[in-house]
């Protein structure tokens, strides 16, 4: 088997799939791109066994075939070079690769492709379409909410719930909460599904900057993230989300506005004096004056703003997680934000003043105790 | 190099001396403090009544047959650590770092104040400002590193000090017996008896890898320390990182159901404390010494937190998983560690509301009322003492 291409479009369509290639795993052949030639095309896929990246280019090639080859040395090797035609040819038999350039020729073992794990195909699949901007934008807002407890899988990945009236995406790990809504896409039929956040931001990392629709296809077992010549396959959580519905306090008498810029530079001053574990700050509101506090008492150190503020509601002391607050409003876009709270020990609910036609944004944070 | 200047300073039969301050009658005369009835152990002992063999650790009752007319006080902790926090507060004003490495000692490092001041003199002068604003007598040894000057400190007491010039520090150990060596204790000290090494110069004279050989690693710090070597820097006195509580019972019991209360009534304590003190735990340790000594514990991380309901399940899981030979237990003990500052972060699906505004009424209650006035029922009818978990003494 033998084909000619060209570094650079070689190069890059590698650098898509190898950022689910991982080194050092129990599988070597994991280790490989899959490079599968048919009728002038060129696949290159890889694997974690969880999550799959696949590409297609065109190639000149006489004949068909399928070989897997080491992915550092390949991609190494081709950053090293300046744009120019290349040969590589594999031998039937050993699987040797052999590389021409007209300046040399360089040879690696590459290994067969039918040893390769098989990567799900689409069945029984139903599919709606986003485009790009709509997708990087469900994801910067729900990822930092993903939970990293193992132990319990279903708060790792992002929860997709689709229906006639739209997609909501939902992110908890129990200490807050995201919930994006778009109204602008519709699903043929209602469903749900759990996509791991390593899928999501490894998605994130791919997606072009141009905007292009993202085709998502589901069945039960996998979902499948199509877009010009890539698509990334991960396999579903198989769980069940949390009922977030129901936890989501709807009765918020205490209304506070605030410019996110200013509370945002606040927090992120404050937070510095705080413990470095627990992050905690103390939000006095009085009238129309919120007050910022954090100490550590193990450094004696100790932070106090005084921030205008609009409120409406009665006077209280909340505790929270200042990281929490930080990467909610950083993941917020609007100038204008509101805090809904009701009592000390009940979540906070920050939600954008306005919000664009077709997206509804809310996001939820647990307070921290404070001493009686 | 720049030599080291390291004081170990050491309060002199620190409770003994605390309680005679509040009663002159006991000067004099052999005293014994620690116990709780016939199964406690001596906490701090009168030099009075070391003359007759009693030594700190000792059963009460083998003291008690030793010299039958010593004066035994229960002991006050809360009073001890007030005048323990005295003598922190004088040595704080007065030296550059120090470290507190238990209630009644200390080590301090005076290295490059020689230049100003000499350091012994001005160490006497801090000994005398404690003796005469706490009225316990003190003693302290100076030397070039902390087990030279905690050795001299013990050869300098009853109420003196003493100074180890550099390079004279294998000369002044030399002659001491092996048990003075820091670290050494009854057993190593049989062991090194029995292949006819009693003095220290012996270990002196010995090649490194021969006492390796023979106490492993341990020998190897024990030859370093007999040479007068030791590069262990001072450790600056810090807030505590852990809380604890343990219970010696009268009668060694097997009644689970028994052990499970109290268990659950001393985390109920515990994270009380750590709540009025604004403190979390990530680590939760559970003790368990059977009637025959033996001693296991087991731990486990877990997330940030100070509520009962998931310390008491963690605890009582812990318990479940050590306990598992059927024999008496004699002592039971829990530990929360890994502390940072905090309030325990609410969880959205796991914690109920009512629970945590139920722990906010309860400790409100005992801040108001006293650490005894509500809790749990199960807890109930075991007021366990709260001991010092370093002597065993009642707070």
């Amino acid at each position: 088997m033998k084909f000619i291409v060209s570094t650079t479009s070689l190069l890059r369509n590698l650098q898509l799939v190898n950022g689910v290639v991982n080194t050092n795993t129990v599988l070597p052949i994991l280790e490989d791109f899959l490079f599968v030639i048919e009728k002038n095309k060129l696949t290159i896929s890889g694997t974690d066994l969880e999550t799959s990246i696949a590409t297609t280019m065109e190639i000149e090639s006489k004949a068909n075939g399928k070989v897997a080859i080491p992915a550092k040395i390949l991609v190494e090797y081709l950053k090293t070079l300046p744009e120019q035609p290349l040969t590589i040819s594999i031998d039937d038999e050993s699987f040797a690769v052999e590389i021409t350039t007209d300046r040399g020729k360089y040879k690696l073992n590459g290994e067969t492709g039918s040893d390769f794990p098989r990567i799900p195909a689409a069945d029984n699949v139903e599919e709606l379409t986003l485009s790009t901007a709509v997708l990087q934008k469900a994801i910067n807002k729900t990822i930092f909410a993903v939970s990293n407890d193992e132990l319990r899988p279903q708060m790792t990945g992002v929860y997709f719930q689709l229906n006639n009236e739209g997609i909501t995406f939902v992110a908890t790990d129990a200490h807050k909460l995201v919930k994006y809504k778009r109204t602008d896409v519709q699903a043929v039929s209602s469903t749900s599904f759990i996509v791991p956040k390593k899928a999501l931001t490894l998605l994130k990392s791919i997606l072009p900057s141009e905007d292009t629709q993202v085709k998502i296809s589901y069945n039960s077992s996998n979902a499948f993230f199509k877009y010009n010549n890539v698509s990334l396959i991960c396999r579903l959580i198989d769980a069940k989300y949390p009922d977030y519905n129901a936890v989501i306090p709807t009765e918020n008498p205490n209304q506070l506005n605030l410019n996110r810029a200013d509370i945002l530079n606040t927090l992120r001053r404050v937070m510095i004096f705080s413990n470095k574990t627990t992050h905690q700050v103390i939000l006095k509101i009085n009238g129309n004056q919120l007050n910022v506090q954090a100490q550590d008492l193990d450094f004696s150190n100790e932070a106090n703003e005084i921030l205008d503020c609009q409120y409406s509601g009665a006077d209280m002391e909340i505790g929270f997680n200042a990281k929490f607050l930080s990467e909610m409003l950083s993941a917020m876009d609007n100038e204008e934000v509101k805090l809904e709270l009701s009592t000390p020990t009940r979540a906070g609910i920050l939600l954008p003043t306005e919000t664009e036609s077709g997206e509804d944004l809310l996001m939820l944070v647990m307070p921290v105790m404070l001493s009686v | 190099m720049l030599s080291h200047s390291l004081v170990h300073i050491d309060l002199d039969t620190f409770f003994v001396s605390v309680e005679r301050l509040k009663d002159s009658r006991l000067k004099n005369k052999p005293v014994l403090v620690g116990g709780n009835g016939d199964r406690g152990v001596v906490a701090s002992c009168s030099y009075e009544a070391r003359a007759y063999g009693i030594h700190s650790a000792m059963p009460i009752r083998t003291a008690k047959m030793l010299c039958p007319h010593a004066v035994i006080v229960r002991g006050d902790y809360e009073h001890y650590s007030k005048y323990s926090n005295m003598v922190t507060d004088i040595i704080k004003e007065n030296v550059p770092v120090f470290e507190k490495s238990s209630v009644d000692e200390f080590y301090i490092d005076m290295t490059g104040m020689e230049k100003f001041f000499g350091t012994f003199k001005y160490m006497q002068d801090v000994r005398n400002k404690i003796i005469k604003e706490t009225g316990l007598p003190i003693s302290f040894g100076l030397s070039e590193n902390k087990t030279v000057s905690k050795v001299a400190t013990g050869e300098a007491k009853p109420n003196n000090c003493m100074q180890i010039h550099y390079g004279e520090e294998k000369t002044f150990l030399a002659p001491l017996h092996v048990r003075k060596i820091p670290m050494v204790g009854e057993k190593t000290t049989e062991l090194l008896k029995k292949m006819g090494i009693i003095k220290i110069k012996t270990i002196q004279q010995m090649p490194m890898p021969v006492m390796t050989s023979i106490l492993g690693e341990n020998g190897t710090t024990i030859w370093k320390k007999a040479n007068g070597i030791d590069n262990t820097p001072i450790e600056p006195y810090s807030e505590r990182k852990s809380i604890s509580t343990e219970e010696t019972f009268d009668q060694d019991t097997i009644d689970v159901k028994k052990l499970g209360s109290i268990i659950s009534a001393m985390t109920e304590k515990l994270a009380y404390q750590m709540r009025t003190e604004n403190k979390l735990t990530s680590c939760i340790t559970v003790k368990v010494r059977y009637s025959d000594f033996e001693t296991h514990t087991i731990q486990k991380k877990i997330a940030y937190t100070s509520t009962d309901h998931s310390l008491i399940a963690t605890v009582k899981e812990l318990f479940k998983k050590i306990y598992q030979r059927r024999v008496l237990i004699r002592l039971i003990g829990v530990k929360f560690s890994g502390l940072v500052f905090g309030g325990h972060q609410i969880n959205l699906l796991e914690d109920s509301e009512n629970l945590l505004r139920l722990y906010q009424e309860m400790d409100f209650i005992r801040n108001k009322h006293g650490k005894n006035a509500v809790q749990r029922v199960s807890g109930m009818g075991y007021d366990f003492r709260e001991f010092n978990p370093f002597n065993g003494i009642k707070k």
